[in-house]
């Protein structure tokens, strides 16, 4: 200590480690590291910014809503708010997922934190479910004035899961895109594909394709026999990267190379 | 009385809150020629429902305690136990479930399956209570019985299947199809007590029978008899309801039922849905605990004849004659004179008046046998208390009672009221185990805590109708939690020399958090360096430590204690030199070791109009209140929200001017969680200055 510096009588003189701290931040920076998107290639925690939309492509029962929440969850971690919007599904569905999906993500950690994880990501969590038929832009709008209002939510990600996309889709969709960018949020869609049909002139499925431009990023979850490979369409790095990049089919997590646990 | 075992049902009649189960009740004695009258839940005519015993329920139009009824229906004898709606009593619909051997699940048209439904639904799954569904109120604006069923399957998991469909709904309703006999029936006379059996309308044919068909698919699945009959085009109504019930009772399939209480349709075919549908006690096995056989299972069987008898007392009440004990005998026969084994207390009572129950009136018996619900006079026992021929030590297996959230100080106004109120205190606390009273040390007042606000507010309006205690209450307490998070080691010496015999002990060792348990002690001494025999004093002395915290004085849990070292003298350690020596080092520790205060927090849900979602989100934010998330169902909304106990008081005065009294909310206990540190700064700051007023 310098003569003239004044010691704060209330800094103990040796240097404290809460280890069961370090423990806790370091297994929230690893979660951070299974981002699903950097694990994709991608350098940055947000790929696509306000206004910006990104989809999920798969056939039923093969893990979108899965690897949705994986994303929602990685952005709670990072204290960014989520709107998780379920069309058809009851809050209760959807809390059984994302208490399955954070099970599992820290399976390989240690299982005391979990309540601790929960704490943090509670309150960046907010989930609204509605009636397909019942859910518009205009509804959504006024429900969105009342959370921001009131403070109460201000969401900085949309997950809108079990959407029907449709012919008559693209007004919703361009609605809701100067929605995301007036209020300030970004979106990711889960789109359900079907194996008999042929994928569209630009190599993209055909579902996808009639709304390909609204889209700035795409991934395609693809099964083959056991496993089920992760494609990036659009958006991120180009369709080569990642080329092995699949589920683990039991979890529906990200399976991590070099990561035996995974 | 009828003692063919396999006619017996014992049914709980379950649901949320105004689903109209208490009418359902009513209607059902009214067609088995119990009562020869129908009266109103909210007693316009003066008298209230007959199930409503109790004068306050009949004011408020709620069910309190759950009172026991027989009937008889097609032969068969029906038990039915009225169970409270509301979330503050779930208590007694667990103690009605705990000795029921099936429920009927009653939802509303309206209101489909709403928050309460889905608490009552898992308790019957924790008890493997197997159901019937039966959507009431039809005839009401916005029925869809078509939604219930649907939400039935989403919601609850239910694999449910139509055993009817509706004729005309709403203004219009008129009656069901039996999907099984495919006839159309009406309700007529006065009371809807005849019933005329018709064709089906014509433009109904097409539904019906693509509902049956969907009913046979969803039963064949339980029953190969019953697939090659469908697929030979010749399922009989013995067939179908052979497979429908296998797979009832089994929990496979829960067949739905419908029509409008009030109206007086759909009842009677309700009834043989019970008959033929639910268990008899035969199909449901029992087990007890044999406590000379270090608590092995002992499965009972429900046979009159067995000499051995067992029985459950499920519910207590105070009756003109003394304690009137519920009691559902399993095995064996209780009858009129039998000395019997309160197997809790180990005493041996001498059964005197036995008697059958019908709401508030009795008819006197001679015997229960097994399988039967019964009531018994004079014998003293705390609800919940298992007995048995004296000759074997069983219990049934001990029910899941939650710990109190809340607790309240009373004071009796004058002397007379201060007896009664001491006699009122006692009979409760044997009747509803979720209720505790007690008396504070430090400031000598009588304490009740229990499971919400509206629970003990009851409790509060039965001491001043039917004890005459009238009673002035202080503000509510919350139930808080005093916890560690972080290690913290300890190394005290407890010496006293000051005259007489010395007090020497040293204790060292650490202190942690433990997820899971209140509290853990792990013994490393090696060595020797403090006796074994002074142990457990030591663990005492820190248990003793747990039951009150320096904080708050409220009880701390998930420490784990370890001690690895020590020491001790010759002559001046003991047992109690251990315990202060403990006290002191747990002392010494807990304030490294950062402690909190958790708070209980509620699971709270509310149903409002969608208009005023924003408004009731509102309010649930100003209590802190993490909102979970939003159901938008048409022009209903369902909000789920966590929030702290300690901010909900009052809440229903204000979500009735938030929302013009269309909301209505239902609460109960979710988790323990720590208060932010603002709020356990001023609960500190409030305890000292307590602390200093009572001294």
């Amino acid at each position: 200590m310098l003569p003239n510096e004044q010691r704060d009588p209330l800094r103990p003189t040796g240097r404290v480690f809460y280890l069961k701290e370090r423990t806790f931040n370091m297994l929230k920076k690893d979660l951070l590291l299974k981002n699903p998107l950097r694990l994709l290639g991608h350098d940055s925690d947000d790929i696509i910014t306000e206004g910006d939309f990104g989809v999920i492509l798969a056939r039923a029962g093969v893990g979108k809503t899965a690897i949705g929440v994986q994303l929602a969850i990685n952005s709670q971690l990072r204290n960014q708010n989520v709107l998780h919007i379920a069309l058809n599904d009851p809050v209760q569905k959807v809390c059984l997922w994302y208490d399955e999906v954070l099970r599992n993500l820290i399976s390989q950690h240690d299982i005391s934190q979990e309540a601790r994880l929960w704490d943090i990501i509670l309150p960046h969590r907010f989930i609204m479910t509605f009636k397909v038929e019942r859910f518009s832009v205009p509804i959504l709008e006024e429900r969105l004035n009342d959370l921001i209002e009131q403070e109460i939510f201000v969401p900085r990600m949309l997950l809108v899961d079990g959407f029907p996309f449709k012919n008559e889709s693209r007004q919703f969709l361009e609605d809701l895109k100067t929605l995301a960018k007036k209020l300030g949020f970004h979106v990711w869609f889960t789109m359900n594909i079907h194996r008999h049909n042929q994928p569209a002139p630009d190599g993209f499925p055909p579902e996808f394709s009639r709304f390909e431009d609204l889209f700035e990023v795409a991934i395609q979850l693809i099964p083959e026999g056991k496993e089920v490979f992760v494609r990036p369409l659009k958006g991120i790095g180009g369709k080569s990267q990642s080329p092995g990049l699949s589920l683990n089919p039991s979890t529906l997590l990200f399976h991590v190379p070099d990561d035996p646990l995974t | 009385m009828n003692i063919d075992i396999q006619s017996v049902r014992n049914i709980g009649i379950s649901a949320h809150i105004d689903s109209g189960k208490t009418t359902l009740t009513e209607r059902i004695l009214f067609y088995t020629k119990r009562i020869h009258t129908i009266h109103d839940v909210k007693g316009k005519d003066g008298f209230g429902a007959t199930m409503d015993s109790m004068e306050l329920e009949k004011e408020r139009g709620i069910t309190i305690a759950s009172a026991a009824t027989s009937c008889q229906w097609n032969k068969h004898e029906i038990n039915i136990i009225d169970t409270p709606g509301h979330v503050d009593f779930t208590m007694e619909v667990e103690r009605a479930l705990r000795v029921l051997d099936g429920a009927v699940l009653v939802l509303c048209a309206v209101g489909g399956v709403q928050s309460q439904s889905i608490t009552v639904d898992q308790q019957m799954k924790r008890y493997q209570v197997p159901c019937i569904a039966f959507i009431n109120k039809c005839d009401r604006v916005g029925a869809n019985p078509e939604r219930v069923i649907r939400q039935l399957s989403e919601r609850l998991g239910h694999n449910a299947v139509a055993m009817q469909i509706p004729i005309g709904l709403e203004a219009d309703y008129e009656g069901v199809v039996d999907l099984v006999s495919m006839r159309a029936v009406y309700f007529e006379g006065v009371n809807g007590e005849i019933l005329r059996t018709e064709d089906i309308p014509e433009d109904l044919v097409v539904v019906a029978s693509k509902k049956r068909e969907a009913l046979i698919d969803a039963a064949s699945m339980y029953s190969d008899e019953l697939t090659e009959a469908a697929l030979e085009e010749s399922v009989t109504e013995e067939l179908l309801i052979d497979a429908l019930r296998k797979a009832t009772l089994t929990r496979e399939l829960t067949p739905v039922f419908m029509g409008s209480a009030y109206k007086n349709k759909g009842v009677q075919p309700l009834l043989d849905g019970v008959t033929r549908l639910l268990p008899c006690p035969l199909d449901v096995k029992t087990e007890a605990l044999d406590l000379e056989n270090e608590e092995k299972p002992v499965e009972l069987v429900a046979d009159p004849k067995v000499p051995t008898m067992v029985a459950l007392a499920f519910k207590l009440e105070d009756g003109q004659y003394g304690q009137l004990t519920y009691i559902r005998v399993y095995q064996g026969t209780l009858g009129k004179g039998d000395t019997i084994l309160n197997v809790r207390t180990g005493k041996k009572v001498k059964v005197g008046r036995l008697v059958r129950m019908h709401a508030n009136q009795m008819e006197e018996i001679s015997a229960i046998p097994a399988g039967y619900i019964g009531a018994l006079f004079g014998i003293d026992c705390a609800s919940g208390d298992t007995f048995c021929s004296p000759n074997v030590n069983y219990t049934m297996t001990s029910m899941f009672v939650p710990e109190p959230v809340i607790s309240l100080a009373i004071k009796a106004l004058d002397q007379k009221s201060e007896a009664n109120m001491s006699k009122a205190l006692n009979r409760f606390a044997k009747e509803d185990p979720t209720f505790k009273t007690f008396v504070s040390e430090e400031t000598h007042d009588t304490v009740i805590s229990g499971m919400g606000e509206l629970h003990l507010e009851v409790y509060i309006e039965r001491m001043r109708r039917e004890y005459n205690a009238h009673v002035t209450t202080g503000m509510p307490r919350v139930a808080y939690r005093e916890t560690i998070t972080r290690r913290a080691d300890f190394n005290y010496t407890h010496k006293k020399q000051t005259g007489g015999a010395g007090q020497f002990g040293r204790l060292a060792g650490f202190i942690e958090p433990v997820a899971d348990e209140d509290f853990v002690f792990d013994n490393r001494i090696t060595g020797g360096s403090v006796p074994t025999q002074y142990i457990p004093a030591c663990e005492k002395g820190f248990q003793k430590c747990m039951s009150k915290g320096p904080l708050l004085e409220f009880p701390i849990t998930g420490v784990k204690v370890t001690i690895n070292d020590g020491a001790s003298h010759s002559v001046d350690s003991s047992e109690m030199a251990f315990q202060a020596a403990a006290r002191g080092a747990f002392l010494e520790a807990y304030h490294k070791a950062a402690p909190v205060i958790q708070e209980p927090i509620m699971k709270v849900v509310v149903e409002s109009p969608t208009e005023f979602q924003g408004a009731v989100m509102g309010t649930l934010n100003q209590r802190r209140g993490i909102i979970v998330g939003t159901q938008d169902e048409g022009p209903i909304c369902v909000i789920e929200a966590q929030v702290p106990l300690s901010e909900m008081f009052g809440y229903s005065t204000v979500l009735r001017s938030a929302t013009q009294g269309k909301a209505q909310f239902t609460m109960e206990f979710l988790t323990y969680r720590q208060a932010p540190k603002s709020i356990a700064d001023e609960l500190i700051k409030k305890a000292g200055e307590e602390k200093k007023n009572v001294a």
